[in-house]
């Protein structure tokens, strides 16, 4: 009798389990479900598709879609299109240069020096120009920059000599690390904002100066915030195409404006656009794998 | 025997029909079959849209607000515009996007006829279409498009250099002076961001055709291209006139219709047709094979050929008509601007573009990269 009741007991037990496991799959499912799905026939699909129309050697609109070599990816290895590669990594790599330089001062004032109650209201400010649109912020640095812009204009009042900065590299640097800053800011700021003070007294006290300080115990303590920062800087400016577009004049082809140029542009090719594309996704992962890489374990660490 | 679980039946049934959903989404996208056509425009005919709305692809500066006003009060129909700055942009932008929805197309001549071999275009039904017989006779059998059964010549003019008179004592005469003066116009000018037109007009400088077939002359072309290329401030087709305007540019590469339009805000800005010959260009009306509102395309076209809405437009977005009726009932000082309306003998050295075939624009378009990329 009793050992039936345990019997009983047991099945029952093992039925709740059971149902609870599957209410756990099924929770699981529907909050994966839609992010998943967004990202499988939004993301994933379109990159298949994408690597596809990349094996098609000069693939145009109205083609047959036929893969049949890697001719696409040799083309990219051509002069020409590395020096096109080159310089969209000398743009990424510049202007993550220049936000590291301008926004760790920003972003150690605003996390160590501000006072406290404002350290909030400034990083909304330092993020503030993130509301208006990319394109109108660029489109403002032309109305600075041009010849007889707003900048040249207040040089010449006081009697110095004008400066050729539109259509040139220099122009893609100003317009991309004044596009990024806030980003670098953002992140630096949050890694900052945990810097351990004890520490740095404890390097004084112990003798450092105030640049070993900073080498040996405020930079290596920030890292894996510098690292993330220059590495968004770094992914979303290999990719930037408004400012080279708008400010960088007739020198100043990128990849992504080679790429817009295969498919929106006079050339129509989508099969070199694509293979572009790839090496660009391709880029920009290896990116990410470094940050994964360095980024968490140095978290990990301190 | 138990009956199934609620729970279980429900998953079963809506796994079954999640996948039932998706392949048919997927086979919508044909995936990993080999052989689909990418982005096969010609052969899909348009759905047929809302009739009281007309969307328009058109040159930047060929409409305003008082024309498709004027167009509603007529038809009732409500046009909306959007613009392209190249053929080829506006020609990718429609086979990116299986037509984009409009319903009428601006292509100038070589890319009628290109479009035309790609089947994007409607053959136009002429008993639809009232006024063609006004065109003046040259329009009225063009060589790219005989007896206009595609399209409707809407504009033309030539392509040449504007500049500010006040600050050359010698004004540009040919497209040498952009060479022999590089120094002076250093990041002071622009060329048009048209493959066709920079390239030919370095070819039209050495004494070759707009429409050279010859690998070796479209490479000395691009040689002498790049020669100028570190003083040329962008390639660039229409955000010159602001900046021509503001004194950024001394010199810029245009269309005459468009150095007309800037002309009236700067008295100093002059315009020329270089002397060893440029390229004159017909803007026509055509209606893509996918024209949501076809009913609205034709409205449109017969709304232009108006005369006096031609001559209006004529007048105030300054492009030349080919409509004789038009050109009779514009005031003389119109007919008399040698800007929109260049003499017999200037006209005598240009040359109209041509289609050049695959091989060939493949080798156009290889020089241009060069020239943009490098």
């Amino acid at each position: 009798m009793n050992s039936s009741i345990f019997n009983q007991l047991e099945k029952v037990g093992f039925n709740i389990l059971k149902s609870a496991n599957i209410q756990k799959k099924i929770e699981g499912f529907s909050l994966l479900a839609p992010a998943g799905i967004w990202l499988i026939l939004l993301l994933l699909l379109p990159t298949l598709v994408i690597f596809e129309l990349s094996l098609v050697p000069g693939i145009r609109p109205g083609d047959i879609v036929n893969p049949s070599g890697i001719d696409n990816y040799l083309r990219v290895f051509e002069p020409i299109n590395l020096v096109v590669v080159k310089r969209s990594l000398w743009f990424a790599f510049g202007s993550t240069f220049i936000c590291l330089l301008l926004g760790f001062p920003v972003a150690y004032w605003i996390a160590q020096i501000a006072p406290k109650p404002w350290r909030n209201l400034l990083v909304l400010g330092f993020v503030l120009p993130l509301w208006t649109s990319s394109l109108l912020r660029t489109y403002a640095w032309i109305t600075i920059l041009r010849p007889t812009g707003v900048l040249n204009s207040f040089l010449t009042n006081f009697g110095l000599p004008s400066l050729e900065i539109l259509n040139s590299p220099a122009a893609v640097f100003v317009g991309m690390a004044y596009s990024y800053l806030p980003y670098m800011v953002l992140i630096l700021y949050a890694s900052l904002e945990k810097l351990d003070r004890q520490l740095l007294e404890a390097s004084a006290d112990l003798g450092a100066n105030p640049m070993a300080t900073f080498w040996k115990v405020t930079v290596p303590q920030t890292l894996p915030g510098i690292t993330a920062g220059s590495l968004l800087v770094f992914i979303t400016g290999l990719g930037d195409f408004v400012d080279p577009e708008l400010l960088g004049g007739a020198s100043s082809m990128t990849v992504s404006r080679l790429i817009y140029n295969q498919f929106l542009g006079a050339s129509r090719n989508w099969g070199f656009g694509s293979a572009l594309s790839m090496v660009l996704i391709l880029g920009v992962s290896v990116a990410i794998a470094l940050f994964i890489k360095y980024g968490d374990n140095s978290t990990i660490q301190s | 025997m138990a009956p199934k679980h609620p729970s279980q039946f429900f998953r079963q049934l809506t796994r079954r029909q999640w996948l039932k959903g998706s392949t048919a989404a997927l086979s919508g996208l044909a995936l990993s079959s080999c052989g689909w056509t990418l982005a096969d425009v010609g052969s899909n005919p348009g759905e047929t849209g809302a009739t009281d709305q007309l969307y328009i692809y058109t040159w930047a500066g060929y409409t305003d607000d008082k024309l498709l006003e004027r167009f509603y009060q007529e038809t009732g129909i409500r046009a909306i515009a959007d613009v392209f700055d190249s053929n080829e942009a506006m020609l990718a932008r429609l086979q990116a996007s299986g037509g984009g929805g409009y319903s009428i197309i601006y292509p100038s001549d070589y890319m009628v006829q290109q479009m035309m071999e790609l089947g994007l275009l409607t053959e136009l039904d002429k008993s639809r279409i009232k006024g063609l017989e006004q065109l003046f006779g040259n329009f009225q059998d063009p060589i790219y498009d005989p007896g206009n059964r595609y399209s409707v010549p809407v504009s033309w003019g030539t392509t040449g250099l504007i500049y500010h008179r006040s600050k050359f004592p010698e004004p540009p005469q040919d497209w040498e002076f952009i060479w022999d003066n590089r120094q002076k116009l250093s990041k002071r000018m622009t060329l048009l961001n048209d493959v066709r037109e920079v390239m030919g007009a370095s070819l039209r400088m050495l004494g070759y055709s707009y429409n050279s077939v010859n690998p070796e002359e479209i490479e000395q072309a691009y040689e002498r291209l790049m020669e100028i290329k570190g003083y040329i401030a962008s390639f660039d087709s229409d955000a010159w006139r602001t900046q021509i305007l503001a004194g950024d540019l001394l010199l810029a590469m245009c269309y005459s219709s468009d150095a007309n339009e800037v002309f009236e805000e700067n008295e100093d800005l002059a315009y020329v047709v270089p002397e060893s010959g440029s390229s004159v260009w017909t803007d026509t009306l055509a209606i893509p094979s996918t024209a949501p509102n076809p009913e609205g395309a034709y409205a449109w076209i017969n709304f232009l050929l108006q005369p006096d809405v031609s001559a209006q437009i004529c007048e105030r977005l300054s492009f030349a008509t080919p409509n004789q009726e038009a050109f009779k009932i514009l005031p003389e000082e119109v007919q008399n601007n040698a800007t929109l309306f260049p003499s017999a003998s200037t006209l005598e050295k240009c040359e109209g573009l041509a289609p050049l075939g695959d091989e060939v624009s493949e080798i156009y378009d290889r020089y241009w990269t060069q020239l943009t990329s490098s």
